[in-house]
């Protein structure tokens, strides 16, 4: 093998070189991997907090910090208390200060500046000594404030976060489920799945009994989680899966045994394709933003939930790509071939079969994050789903809608969305040329 | 044909009905009682306890008008020690309270004894409080007031509590109110009687059963109502309040009171309105631009059109509604345009002529429509386009060529009938995104359609107008699916549904 390598490139490194040739998709990478490094940074690029402070002969790093008081003793010996979250840093005379590049926090108000202050406007600014000047170029609102007086940039900065991981997470939950329900439904079609049927329906009684212990008997404990009054959430809905789990494993193995008795040793074909064909149906003929906007309303606003919502609703046209794909691979010769050698079916569909099926799948992933990206900023531009005092780049714009000459709340959030879209549909696009064989220049 | 077609409608009613589930379990699930805000939206009470008596009874005529009073399926899975008849305690916060008290002790007789107890404690506050308006206004009466006052709200509180620890210092806190005064004399007794039924709880408690599964069934239930209404559920005999979901009858909505029908037909007319008219300039613009695109591949016309496009295609259309607005409806910029409605605030004077309506409307209709036309002419050019290329490069379309035929020809006669199949498929997807309207656009440029209603249906809970969004999408998807399927064949003689 390694002789022919100067030779012989696999698909995947034909795909990324023929990716490579799209220079727009290209330059969006990159483009988006900057992104993410402000997403991952945007508490030290844009925190009302100074990152390093030098009082009183001490040192603190209060951006860095999770500590809820700093105490530091004065002078003549009294201790003076700097409560991190609630302090004017701006209005604290400190022997040396670095701040973050964007001196303002999201969520935090600006009182002087409040009501639409534009980035031209004169902004003011409260010194250490208690008197208002002109804003100082350091701390100028470069993209402006709102009604409230929240600064824009430092909004936008935080909005990255937001943005870019609910296109991520609720993706992956998207892809977790599309690549899994659609690889069994064209693998396994309605026919291949088959076992006797003491095992089918002892499984099913483990799910109604995993149900049932998981679920029913601690429906209040998750009620009060979700809803936030004790404990968390995904540790209670974390233990109701197990419980889940173990009933449906346990009653499985129990089936396997009772499989050997006479009656229950029929064998039956499990329609894997009908049930997820059937799923994908039901979900195609919903008003899927209704959908999702009805269940962001009734539950708790968290971006938790409604990347779980997007998530949930928007494995369809992953799971059609992989079942279609996964249709066609079953019947070459080389799944038959590792069939006869006495592969595991699991084993075969994850090894030998995903691996070929999965180009389509990442294409429609690259659109579907475009598309969450583009949901979420719409639930938050309607205030519906995340929380009222997380800024993100919807809830700016939305901002903007309440005044019609605040041009700077509606532009600059918006084009950092429509970027970000953009830049996803073109490494998507890019992708599906790179991954077509007909495209081969 | 008819045949395909029966076999889809029949494959599809199983699906249907799993959405109309859904939707229904969504809305059971929902926090708070519609009912609440039914009644109290038109007496302007908030307090539920101080709720009148007329209110009361308006109250449970609603209840048996929407049939809240059923329980909610055909099954209920429950452990061993809930009641079947749980679902009969009306007030929703207080079903969860004893839903709630037998998931922690299990045992219910004990649990419905302590609850009537409760009940003889807030009927001896009311029968204290009645008598005290007897005597005369003193500084001891108004003292012993302020306390049943009290006392009064500590028992509510006590109604809807189900830990140990809040309901052992509640009734401590009412002993020791009712103590003070020798008025009080009848509720100290019925606290001593609430306090030793709590304990008979408390001790008395068969964790047990809570582990045991058990199921009841119900056949008559809300589901079974909301789908087939109260009457003969074949043929609709009988039915008093509702003929049911599959008899078009959607039921009341919450908010207005009024038939869903009636309010959705209303509401209807402007979604419809705009995506037709939104729809038919995305095909007429779009078909066209696809094609030359396609035929002048990688010309200077192709090259900016699929960047303008592209770029449209990425555009949130919130964010461009707001752009348009800002640009054109401003003050302070070009105020060309209205800002939002459908028509002036005083409303269309009356005998106007039809065109003269017209006339009125049609600035408030271009900002909404641009803004619903733009994404899916983007789509549908780019969707055009590569079909239209791939059509293109197939050897019958070279054959034509080589034949001597003219590219117009060649283009709209031989090669755009293969081509048109994607664009059905976008076709089909009209109708239900119709229903839905754009709950966006709507809400931005103030247009009274089906979109702004779902949003205030959300906002107040008005499952019904919910459901029925979700039940006609459902039913138009399959028509668009049928009508998708017929156009295919009309396009494309090859498909048949008929087997041969």
């Amino acid at each position: 093998m390694s002789e022919n390598q100067t030779t012989h490139t696999s698909y995947y490194t034909y795909a990324w070189k023929q990716f490579r040739s799209h220079k727009p998709a290209l330059v969006s990478l990159y483009v988006l991997a900057v992104l993410v490094v402000i997403a991952i940074l945007a508490p030290v690029i844009a925190n009302e907090k100074p990152l390093y402070v030098r009082y009183h002969g001490e040192t603190f790093y209060p951006a860095l910090s999770w500590k809820k008081q700093f105490v530091i003793e004065g002078e003549n010996g009294k201790k003076e208390i700097i409560q991190p979250d609630i302090a004017e840093w701006k209005r604290m005379s400190f022997e040396k200060v670095i701040w973050a590049p964007i001196p303002y926090s999201p969520e935090k108000t600006d009182r002087l500046n409040s009501g639409y202050k534009s980035p031209q406007d004169e902004q003011l600014f409260m010194r250490a000594d208690g008197n208002i000047v002109p804003m100082p170029s350091r701390f100028r609102h470069i993209m402006g404030t709102n009604s409230l007086g929240e600064d824009v940039l430092s909004g936008l900065i935080h909005g990255t976060r937001v943005s870019l991981s609910i296109g991520c997470i609720s993706m992956s939950i998207a892809a977790l489920l599309g690549i899994l329900l659609g690889a069994a439904a064209g693998y396994f079609g309605d026919t291949r799945l088959r076992t006797t049927r003491g095992r089918f329906w002892s499984t099913i009684f483990g799910i109604a009994v995993g149900w049932f212990y998981g679920f029913q008997v601690r429906a209040f404990v998750l009620r009060d989680a979700l809803s936030g009054r004790e404990g968390n959430f995904l540790l209670a809905i974390g233990l109701s899966l197990i419980i889940l789990v173990s009933c449906i494993l346990a009653f499985s193995f129990l089936g396997k045994w009772l499989g050997k008795l006479p009656v229950l040793r029929t064998q039956v074909h499990i329609p894997v394709d009908n049930i997820v064909s059937r799923t994908i149906e039901i979900l195609h003929a919903m008003p899927t933003f209704v959908l999702i906007l009805t269940v962001a309303a009734i539950a708790r606003p968290s971006l938790t939930n409604v990347m779980i919502i997007i998530g949930l609703t928007s494995w369809t046209g992953i799971a059609r790509l992989v079942r279609a794909e996964l249709l066609r691979i079953r019947g070459l010769e080389y799944i038959q071939a590792a069939r006869s050698l006495g592969f595991g079916e699991w084993e075969i569909i994850f090894r030998h079969a995903l691996p070929n099926a999965i180009a389509p799948a990442l294409v429609s992933i690259a659109f579907g994050i475009a598309s969450a990206i583009l949901t979420e900023s719409s639930l938050s531009f309607l205030g519906i789903g995340v929380p009222s005092d997380t800024v993100t780049w919807g809830s700016l714009v939305n901002d903007g809608r309440q005044q019609f000459n605040a041009w700077w709340l509606v532009v600059f959030p918006g084009v950092a969305i429509f970027m970000t879209v953009t830049m996803y549909n073109l490494i998507g696009e890019a992708m599906r040329d790179a991954f077509d064989p007909r495209q081969k220049k | 044909m008819s045949r395909y077609l029966l076999k889809r409608i029949f494959i599809f009613i199983p699906t249907l009905l799993v959405i109309i589930l859904l939707a229904f379990i969504i809305s059971v699930k929902a926090p708070g009682d519609p009912l609440d805000r039914m009644v109290t939206a038109q007496d302007g009470v908030t307090d539920q306890s101080s709720l009148s008596w007329n209110a009361q009874l308006e109250k449970d005529r609603w209840r048996t008008k929407l049939g809240l009073d059923l329980p909610v399926f055909y099954f209920s899975i429950t452990n061993a020690a809930t009641p079947d008849t749980l679902y009969r305690i009306y007030d929703k916060r207080l079903r969860e309270t004893s839903k709630r008290l037998i998931q922690a002790y299990g045992n219910w007789e004990e649990i419905s004894a302590y609850q009537t107890s409760i009940q003889e404690l807030a009927k001896q506050v009311e029968l204290t409080e009645e008598e005290l308006k007897k005597y005369t206004d003193t500084a001891t009466t108004l003292l012993y007031r302020d306390t049943v006052n009290e006392t009064f709200f500590q028992v509510q509180a006590l109604k809807y509590a189900y830990s140990d620890a809040t309901i052992r210092s509640l009734l401590q806190r009412i002993r020791s109110l009712s103590g003070q005064h020798p008025v009080m004399h009848p509720i100290y007794l019925a606290i001593e009687q609430t306090q030793s039924n709590w304990t008979d709880v408390v001790e008395n408690s068969q964790t047990i059963k809570r582990y045991i599964p058990t199921i009841h069934f119900y056949r008559n239930n809300q589901f079974h109502r909301w789908v087939f209404g109260d009457g003969n559920w074949l043929t609709a005999k009988g039915a008093v309040n509702t003929k049911g979901i599959i008899r078009g009858d959607f039921g009341y909505s919450y908010q207005t009171k009024l038939p869903v029908h009636q309010v959705i037909g209303d509401r209807m007319r402007w979604s419809l309105f705009f995506s037709l008219i939104s729809v038919c300039l995305a095909y007429i613009i779009s078909i066209p631009l696809g094609i030359r695109a396609a035929a002048k591949r990688n010309s200077v016309f192709d090259r900016t059109s699929s960047v303008i496009l592209f770029v449209l295609y990425s555009m949130p259309t919130f964010w461009v509604a707001t752009l348009l607005l800002m640009g054109f409806a401003n003050p302070l910029t070009i105020q060309a345009f209205p800002a939002s409605g459908v028509e002036p605030m005083t409303g269309i004077p009356e005998g106007t002529s039809w065109l003269q309506t017209i006339a009125i409307r049609i600035p408030y209709l271009i900002l909404p429509t641009i803004s619903y036309t733009y994404a899916q002419l983007a789509f549908l050019s780019r969707i055009t386009r590569v079909s239209m290329l791939e059509t293109l490069s197939q050897d019958y379309v070279r054959t034509a060529q080589a034949k001597g035929l003219s590219q117009f020809r060649v283009i709209y006669v031989h090669a755009f009938r293969n081509a048109l199949l994607p664009l059905i498929t976008v076709f089909s997807n009209i109708f239900p995104a119709a229903i839905g309207g754009s709950v966006i656009l709507e809400t931005i440029f103030g247009i009274p359609g089906m979109g702004q209603h779902i949003f205030q249906a959300i906002y107040s809970n008005d499952y019904p107008v919910i459901i029925t969004v979700f039940t006609l999408t459902g039913v138009l998807t399959l028509v668009g699916y049928l009508i998708a399927d017929i156009l295919y064949a009309i396009a494309d003689p090859r498909i048949t549904f008929s087997k041969k």
